[in-house]
């Protein structure tokens, strides 16, 4: 087909897809140029593989911790490989529906790397495409930090095909991803490190509920090392300064370089077009422009929020504006969650950012056991909700939870921040009971 | 649907309208933009048009009423519709002496509703939305050619909730949309609100409604020319050890107080369509202050020396900043002098005080090329500035004063008697 596209969308991950598909069911011409796999990174080495794999350690843990529930069960192990064969086969499924979503509203897929030839085209392997429109939605890679021998640490995405279980780990890096892999692995069987450079594991998650995780991750085993600065990998010795500054070594079966991801901007053409960029990604406005007309980006290239469903929210808000429908991404109501045991889930201002910008606030902390469905649910296990508010108005301005279940209703309290939700309204809105989100209701009938 | 129309505001000062004439009678067809009623202020005679397509279903005055603004006069709609939740309560004491309602055949059908967005939007459907932070784009107009009519913002309004929790808080103390709504579905956001106005002190308010007035109420022009400030410039530089009260604006003022003697037009009231011209000189002076604008004044001005009138000035102006001043030395004056030369203002145009007929303002003393002669020389001058009330002062009795007054400027050394 050739002729001008309303739009080319460049990388085919949760931004990009979606974006594709939101622009073509506006009735617009679009293609979507991907030069790996549709879904990208959330779908094929991130969100939902992870996800997989926590699930099947979650049952583990619980069948392991059964007898705590009454239920005997005997002769229990654990099979990576067919852990790993669910999680391909689940990939494949979702990654068959997004392709056929596209299919069916009608977004041309192309399969090649896409490079911005000008503010108006895209060269996509030898093609070259016209567009009124176009959206980067390249995504991020792994990071590797500058660190001697890092490259013969397993990264995230290697790390999900391999089908042994290593005796030990140590995790370079305690961001989400690490913690995850953490979670995963201890309640496995593995022997797990994590080594943070920074003083707090769970970087940007409110200190006291990332108190909480620590407690549960060294309760299952986990070893936390805060201030914790690698200097070198070799083989199987990671070589660390300890938080006095002291040079250590560890000796593990297998390292993991879980240092976060960085934005993909190379070979994309985007210092001769105008775009403007850095190595935390590509510039962008609240409504998804770059500092190029007709230039658009969202996801994890923007180094924004990287989270799938911020890249969604970014690649939609995107195509809206550039097609006349005014609209704009509100950042500081998009949740996070980290799918340990227990689960981490926050959304808005933590108590120590709302303290760095000075705003008055009240604040409840809440333990989740005042919730009768979370005692249940949860054998042994504890957790806590933390609801921030404005001092005058009550307003909530953050929600942070630490306890399983906290991630399905996170969403309420995103709800209640996009909204502008006053405590006094809030304490209007009738929870189910039982449900461990009743913590969150006790927690917002306490800043009123 | 019908729509009430309502008295429009036609000024920032207007606060109701006389209904002069109905040309609609009750039960009348309209068609939009056709006049149903003519309006008066004190000042000019207004049309209405109809804002809408429809049949006049209720008028609320008769005329010769005085209604204040923004109260509903009539009710356009559909026959059959009912007026009365759009009665204003002040018609229950006026009630309408306009024949009953008959039913009306040849009423033209109510507009189309399911018109898509885009039609242009009515004034008061503009003002409404902005009022209330809607963007009007998204709303469909209901109106002749899909116009937007401000009911069909209240409708889209009131249809889901357009304030977030916090912004409905925030606009119950007084902070106001600045523009439309960026939350969800447009929803108005606390970040979409300006900063709240600040209520008027009441001495702001005086002032602000003493200066609508004096300036609604007199024909104020200014005259600006300059003097040779020489003698004052002597007289501060010789006394200011000694007597440092005596500043340049008080050599005005003493200047402004001989050239009154000599023409006392100047020096007077105008009330109620009489001049009184006063044989005293209560001089009021500008005085800046942390509450604003006050202007004290001193009695029997004439009758001071300018020692004396520097001593006046100087106890009256500590009593002003300090807010310590009492009301009857605030009241009375007969001429004021407001002095912005100080400040390096090089000519402005004083507001009068009324009753008074003129003021004089004093501008910086600037260094200006003048001709002597065949030669040009520099010379130390100061620039005054003179409003009068045309009412009762001319241009050129309003000029002669001024020249009068710079000619007591020059000889300020020999009529102060503070000569070398």
């Amino acid at each position: 087909m050739s002729g001008i596209y309303d739009l080319i969308v460049v990388g085919a991950g949760p931004g990009g897809y979606e974006a594709a598909a939101h622009a073509a069911q506006l009735g617009k011409r679009v293609a979507l140029v991907e030069r790996g796999r549709t879904g990208g990174a959330c779908l094929n080495v991130g969100c939902i593989p992870t996800k997989a794999f926590l699930r099947s350690s979650r049952l583990f843990a619980d069948c392991r911790n059964a007898q705590a529930y009454g239920v005997r069960i005997d002769g229990l192990s654990f099979d990576l490989p067919a852990v790993i064969a669910r999680k391909n086969r689940i990939v494949g499924t979702l990654r068959r529906g997004v392709e056929s979503m596209l299919k069916r509203a009608g977004v041309e897929v192309i399969r090649a790397h896409g490079r911005l030839a000008s503010r108006r085209t895209v060269a996509a392997d030898g093609r070259v495409l016209e567009a009124r429109n176009i959206l980067i939605a390249t995504g991020s890679r792994p990071a590797a930090p500058p660190v001697p021998g890092i490259e013969s640490a397993l990264d995230s995405d290697a790390i999900l095909d391999r089908p042994e279980i290593p005796h030990s780990l140590a995790i370079i890096g305690g961001g989400y991803i690490g913690l995850e892999f953490a979670g995963f692995f201890s309640a496995i069987g593995t022997e797990v490190t994590v080594c943070e450079m920074l003083p707090q594991v769970a970087p940007g998650v409110d200190r006291d509920i990332a108190a909480r995780l620590v407690d549960s991750l060294e309760k299952s085993g986990v070893t936390v090392r805060t201030s914790c600065r690698v200097t070198a990998v070799n083989g199987e010795t990671v070589h660390y300064q300890d938080e006095a500054g002291k040079a250590q070594a560890l000796r593990v079966a297998c390292v993991l370089n879980a240092a976060g991801r960085v934005p993909v901007t190379d070979g994309l053409g985007l210092e001769e077009i105008g775009v403007d960029f850095d190595q935390r990604g590509i510039r962008t406005s609240e409504e998804g422009r770059t500092s190029a007309p007709n230039v658009w980006a969202c996801g994890d290239v923007t180094g924004r929020r990287l989270l799938a469903h911020a890249a969604t929210r970014e690649g939609v808000v995107a195509v809206n504006n550039m097609f006349g429908r005014r609209d704009r991404i509100r950042y500081h109501a998009i949740p996070s969650v980290i799918y340990t045991h227990p689960e981490i889930a926050s959304v808005g201002c933590t108590e120590e950012e709302l303290q760095a910008q000075g705003v008055a606030y009240r604040r409840a902390l809440v333990p989740m056991s005042i919730s009768g469905r979370f005692l249940v649910e949860n054998e042994g296990a504890t957790g806590a909700i933390k609801v921030l508010a404005g001092a005058r108005h009550g307003e909530i301005l953050g929600v942070h939870a630490a306890g399983d279940g906290a991630s399905e209703f996170i969403a309420l309290a995103a709800t209640l921040l996009e909204t502008e939700m006053c405590a006094a309204d809030a304490a209007g809105i009738v929870f189910p009971h039982p449900t461990v989100c009743e913590a969150l209701k006790s927690a917002i009938l306490q800043v009123l | 649907m019908a729509i009430a129309v309502e008295m429009p505001k036609l000024g920032n000062t207007v606060e109701e309208c006389l209904l002069a004439k109905w040309t609609k009678a009750k039960g009348e067809p309209v068609s939009q933009g056709e006049i149903i009623a003519e309006i008066e202020t004190d000042k000019a005679t207004f049309e209405v048009p109809a804002p809408a397509s429809g049949t006049v279903l209720e008028i609320f005055f008769e005329e010769g009423a005085l209604v204040p603004v923004f109260t509903n006069i009539c009710v356009i709609g559909t026959p059959g519709e009912s007026a009365a939740e759009f009665a204003p309560q002040a018609a229950a004491q006026a009630p309408a002496a306009a024949p009953a309602a008959k039913p009306d055949v040849e009423a033209r059908p109510a507009p189309e509703r399911a018109a898509p967005p885009g039609g242009a939007a009515s004034p008061r459907a503009r003002r409404f939305a902005a009022q209330h932070g809607i963007e009007i784009a998204a709303i469909r107009g209901s109106g002749p050619n899909r116009r937007i009519l401000e009911q069909d913002v209240r409708e889209a309004l009131y249809s889901n909730p357009r304030r977030s929790s916090l912004a409905r808080r925030r606009m119950a103390e007084g902070y106001e949309p600045a523009g439309a709504g960026t939350g969800v579905n447009g929803m108005l956001l606390a970040r979409d609100l300006g900063e709240p106005g600040v209520a008027l002190s009441r001495m702001r308010r005086t002032i602000a409604e003493r200066m609508r007035e004096s300036l609604a109420a007199t024909a104020q022009y200014t005259l600006t020319s300059s003097a040779p400030a020489a003698g004052l410039l002597a007289i501060r530089r010789r006394e200011k050890a000694r007597q440092p009260d005596i500043t340049i604006n008080v050599l005005v003022m003493f200047a402004a107080i001989r050239a009154l003697e000599r023409m006392p037009e100047l020096n007077a009231e105008l009330r109620d369509g009489k001049l009184y011209r006063r044989a005293s000189v209560h001089l009021g002076f500008a005085c800046d202050t942390e509450r604003g604008l006050m202007v004290p004044v001193i009695r029997n001005a004439q009758t001071l020396s300018v020692a004396e009138l520097a001593q006046a000035a100087k106890s009256l102006t500590n009593l002003a900043l300090s807010g310590a001043i009492s009301p009857d030395d605030l009241a009375g004056a007969t001429f004021t002098v407001s002095n912005l030369g100080a400040l390096g203002v090089e000519s402005f145009t004083p507001i009068l005080n009324p009753p008074q007929v003129a003021i004089l303002g004093v501008n910086a003393i600037e260094l200006r090329a003048v001709r002597r002669q065949e030669r040009v020389e520099y010379e130390d001058r100061i620039g005054l500035s003179l409003t009068c009330d045309h009412q009762v002062i001319d241009g050129a009795p309003g000029a002669r004063f001024l020249r009068l007054v710079g000619e007591c400027i020059e000889r300020i050394e020999s009529l102060s008697g503070l000569q070398a």
